[in-house]
This record gives structure tokens, sequence and C-alpha cells, in this order.
């Protein structure tokens, strides 16, 4: 038999395709560094100095301390932000979800229309949506709120769409054949089934939106994002560091009470 | 009384899935269909009522013709007709309770249907039916914590709910082990009976199908090959329901 293949010869071969993969992406890393010009030595040694030059103005002092209520203030904004621009998009984007996907959608050229239109607003940056915003509503919370819920909206839409189209369509037979109508299948049947996976997505998408609501900020010129900007520009590097540093704490703990609501949920 | 009178349906145009099908489901009676797998036994369970459109004939349950009502109308024939599944198909993350409530979506507005208003006549109701098929300690237990045979009858109460003239059962025990087997099929009998319902039921298990069902309608490829009393049931015409097609035919499709 021509295909029959001994272990030895096996493995041989196994560890040979494994070498070449290995050579592969070593020349890919050199050939990229040798065109931007990157020297792989000066790098390695330089890294820990710039990052003790890092650790030693960034760490926040005492005198730090008196910027925690403008700081505490701009994210309490920040988080209230994001929490509400993913909630208005979430409502948002269950809307659509339900029209687009292929077991609710009214007509078939619906789930088109909706995938197509959440891959458009999808595919615009988070960044480049404060750009463009940024024009029509100024400088203000407004424009930082909006261009959160457009790229959740993108998102969540997708997410949603997807979540429902992974649900045995026979169900939503079941519901049919009582007699039901097509809103009392969606909301007797659609949406007691995807409820927990949606909200896992919501509390995901919050985390996510508050790390990006700082980025937002810094391009738009509001709340922490804006307070981050400001003193780093103003070298105040160890109220920049508080900011970061409060910034982790925050998520951390969103994440933590996330996975706690999940788990009480699932 | 249900007469369906020469149903067609294809879904693509090089194969016809039923040809000319007729036959009579009497109340008080279990109608079983069997055939081989892909005979057209789904198809025909579902066109009952309209799940899926097929392409010509009559469907009379009480002399009404299904086939020509007006979606409006449609929807009130359907509550009159419960179904139970080979997969179940509850709402898993609902509890029993609200599951068998389902089975009053029919007669209710779309708005008292999506806001769960459920009168406590309904809810009584509805807890009598589960005790009745011994689900009354499970009532507000989730239905996907449930096993597969108390899922169907659960199932069946949602069926029942619905105050049915005829209830479908589209495989309802193929994924069930014998002993739910034979609970559930004892319930499907025994409602035939005492409520006079029409219960027409797809079978692959033979066995089953002698031993619970009064009328046997047997189908292959799509054609009834025999309809009448499960006594008349000779070895020959069991033959002629299970007949394979010839290989060369399988082959050309394949």
């Amino acid at each position: 038999m021509p295909n029959q293949l001994t272990p030895q010869h096996f493995f041989r071969r196994r560890r040979i395709q494994l070498t070449v993969i290995l050579l592969i992406l070593i020349g890919i890393y050199w050939l990229s560094m040798a065109l931007v010009n990157f020297q792989t030595m000066t790098a390695l040694t330089q890294v820990p100095a710039g990052l003790i030059w890092l650790f030693k103005n960034f760490i926040p002092t005492e005198r730090s301390l008196s910027y925690l209520s403008a700081i505490s203030f701009q994210l309490w904004r920040t988080l209230l932000i994001a929490i509400a621009s993913t909630i208005c998009a979430g409502l948002f984007s269950l809307f659509f979800a339900i029209l687009g996907a292929k077991p609710t959608a009214p007509a078939p050229y619906w789930h088109l229309v909706i995938r197509l239109g959440a891959s458009l607003v999808r595919i615009i940056p988070v960044v480049a949506w404060s750009m463009i915003l940024l024009f029509s509503f100024k400088q203000s919370d407004f424009t930082g709120f909006l261009a959160l819920f457009f790229m959740t909206l993108g998102y969540l839409t997708r997410a949603f769409t997807e979540t429902i189209e992974d649900l045995d369509p026979d169900k939503l037979s079941a519901l049919r054949a009582v007699g039901a109508t097509y809103t009392q299948c969606v909301f007797c049947g659609v949406l007691p089934e995807v409820a927990t996976t949606l909200t896992s997505w919501l509390l995901y998408m919050i985390e996510n939106n508050l790390r990006d609501a700082t980025l937002v900020g810094i391009l738009t010129g509001t709340g922490i994002g804006f307070l981050f900007n400001y003193y780093f520009k103003s070298f105040r590097y160890d109220a920049a560091g508080l900011i970061v540093l409060l910034i982790a704490i925050l998520v951390i703990t969103l994440e933590l009470t996330s996975t706690k609501i999940r788990k009480a949920i699932a | 009384m249900l007469k369906v009178i020469g149903l067609d349906k294809s879904y693509n145009r090089q194969k016809q899935s039923l040809k000319s099908v007729s036959f009579t489901a009497k109340p008080g009676e279990v109608t079983a269909i069997i055939g081989p797998s892909g005979a057209g036994k789904t198809t025909i369970l579902r066109s009952v009522n309209q799940l899926i459109r097929d392409d010509a004939g009559q469907i009379l349950l009480d002399d009404t013709d299904i086939r020509q009502a007006k979606p409006a109308e449609l929807r009130q024939i359907r509550h009159h007709i419960g179904m139970i599944f080979q997969n179940y198909n509850l709402i898993g993350p609902l509890t029993a309770l609200e599951n068998v409530l389902h089975g009053r979506l029919g007669a209710k507005s779309t708005l008292a249907g999506i806001l769960g208003l459920y009168s406590t006549a309904e809810k009584n109701e509805a807890l009598e039916l589960l005790k009745a098929v011994g689900l009354g300690d499970f009532a507000l237990q989730r239905c996907d914590q449930l096993s597969g045979g108390q899922q169907q009858r659960v199932g069946i109460a949602r069926a029942l709910m619905q105050h049915p003239k005829m209830i479908l059962c589209d495989e309802p025990i193929a994924s069930l082990d014998p002993k739910s087997t034979k609970l559930v099929m004892d319930i499907l009998r025994e409602l035939a009976q005492s409520k006079q319902l029409i219960i027409l039921i797809n079978l692959h298990q033979l066995e089953i199908a002698q031993t619970y069902a009064d009328h046997i309608v047997g189908i292959n490829q799509g054609t009834i090959v025999y309809e009448g009393p499960q006594r008349a049931l000779t070895p020959e015409k069991l033959q002629a329901i299970y007949r394979q097609a010839p290989t060369k035919e399988v082959s050309a499709h394949a």
C-alpha cells in the first residue's frame, strides 16, 4: 500500500513539517524587520531603560492624590457613558437582529439588508467614528456616546443575529403550530431562549466600551480620556499614571462583577 | 374526522415527495403513518397543519379545508391541532408550566400572549394537565433540566392545553428509552379513546405501530401503498411498505 506509513516515518515527517514552518516564521520576521530598519538587539537593550523611565515618572505619588476627586468624577461619567451607550445600542441591535436573523426575518431580503448595514457600521473603527462625529456634534459627551453607540451597534447586531440563528428553528415551528402570531413567537420563544447569551454579550461590551471610552475621550476631548491627555501634555505624568491605575482597577472590578452575573443567570 | 385527498408536494423539480396522497383518520383512533426514512412521513404530517405548504390536494378537518384557510383562520385551526415532536421543541429556559401555557397562545391577543397574561383558570388547568401526565412536582422546573421522557410529556400537556380535536405526533418516541416510550404511547392511546381525539402519528418503529395503532397508513417513496386496520397488515403488505428502491436508482441520486 503506497499511503501506508510506519509510525517512525510519520513522526519524522511531522518533525520536518514543524521545522519548516518555524523557519518560515523566522524568515518573515527577519524580512519585515530588515524592511523597516528595526534592530532587534538595540530594541532589546533599550526596552528595560524605557520601562524604568516609565515607572519612575508614572508611579502616582502623594501629590497625585490631590487629583483624585477630579479623576474619579470623570471616571464615573465615562463609566456611565459606556453603560448607557452599550444598553442603548443593545436595544437597537436586538430589534435589528430579530429582523435580520434567518429564522425570524419577516422576508428573506431583510437578512441581507441588516447584515450589510451592520458590516458597514462595523468596518468604520471607533477612532474614525469619533473624528467624523466630532464635526457634527462638537466636543461633548454626546459625541463620545454616539461613537461608542455606532461601534457597539454594528458589533452587537452581528453577535445577536448569530445567536438567534443558532437557535433550533423547529422550536419556532412548534409555537407556530400552536397558533402563535409572529410577535408571540419572538417574545415567547426566541427571547427566552437567547436571553442569557444576549446578557453575556452586553456585559462583555460594557467592559470593552469602558476601555474604548478612554480612547474616544482623548479624541473627542471628553471624559477620562480628555483628563489623561490633559495631564499627560502638561507633564503631570504621575496624575496620568493614577488614571491608568484607576481604569485598570475599574475594568477588573467590572470583569469580576460580570463573571458573577453571568454565573448567576446561566 | 381528518380526510386528506390527493396531496402533492415536491421540494425540487427532479423529485416529487408526495404523489397524490389520500387517507383518513378517525376520532378515537390512533392512526400511524409508517414507511422507510425519506418516504415522506414528516412532509405529510407537517402539511396537515400547514407548517409545510404543499402543492395541491385537499386537507379536510371536519369538512373545513385547511389549505384554503386565510392566515387568521389558519391560526384558529392550528389552535385546535396539538403537535408533539421528536426533539420536544419546548422553550428550554422556561418552566414546564410556562411551556404548557403556550398552548393558549392561539386563543390570545398578541399583546396578552407576549405579556404572559394568563387567567387563574388557565394556570390551574395547565397545572392539572401536568399532574395528569405525572409531572405535577416538576411544574416550576426549567424544561431543559427535565429528562427526554419528561419533556415529551410536557409537550403532550402543551398540546392538550389547546383543547385539540387532533394531535399530530412527529416521531414522538424516536429519542426515548423503552420505558418512556411505553409511558408516552400509553398516554396517547388513552387520550384517543377518552377524549375522542384524532391521533396521527409518524413512526419508524414497526413494533410500536403494531402494538398501539388502530389504523395504519403505509407509505413508500411518496405514495400510499397500504391503508387499513392494523389487524389486516399482512407480511406481504409490510414488504411493499418497506420495499427498498432499486440499487441502480439509489446510486444515480447519490
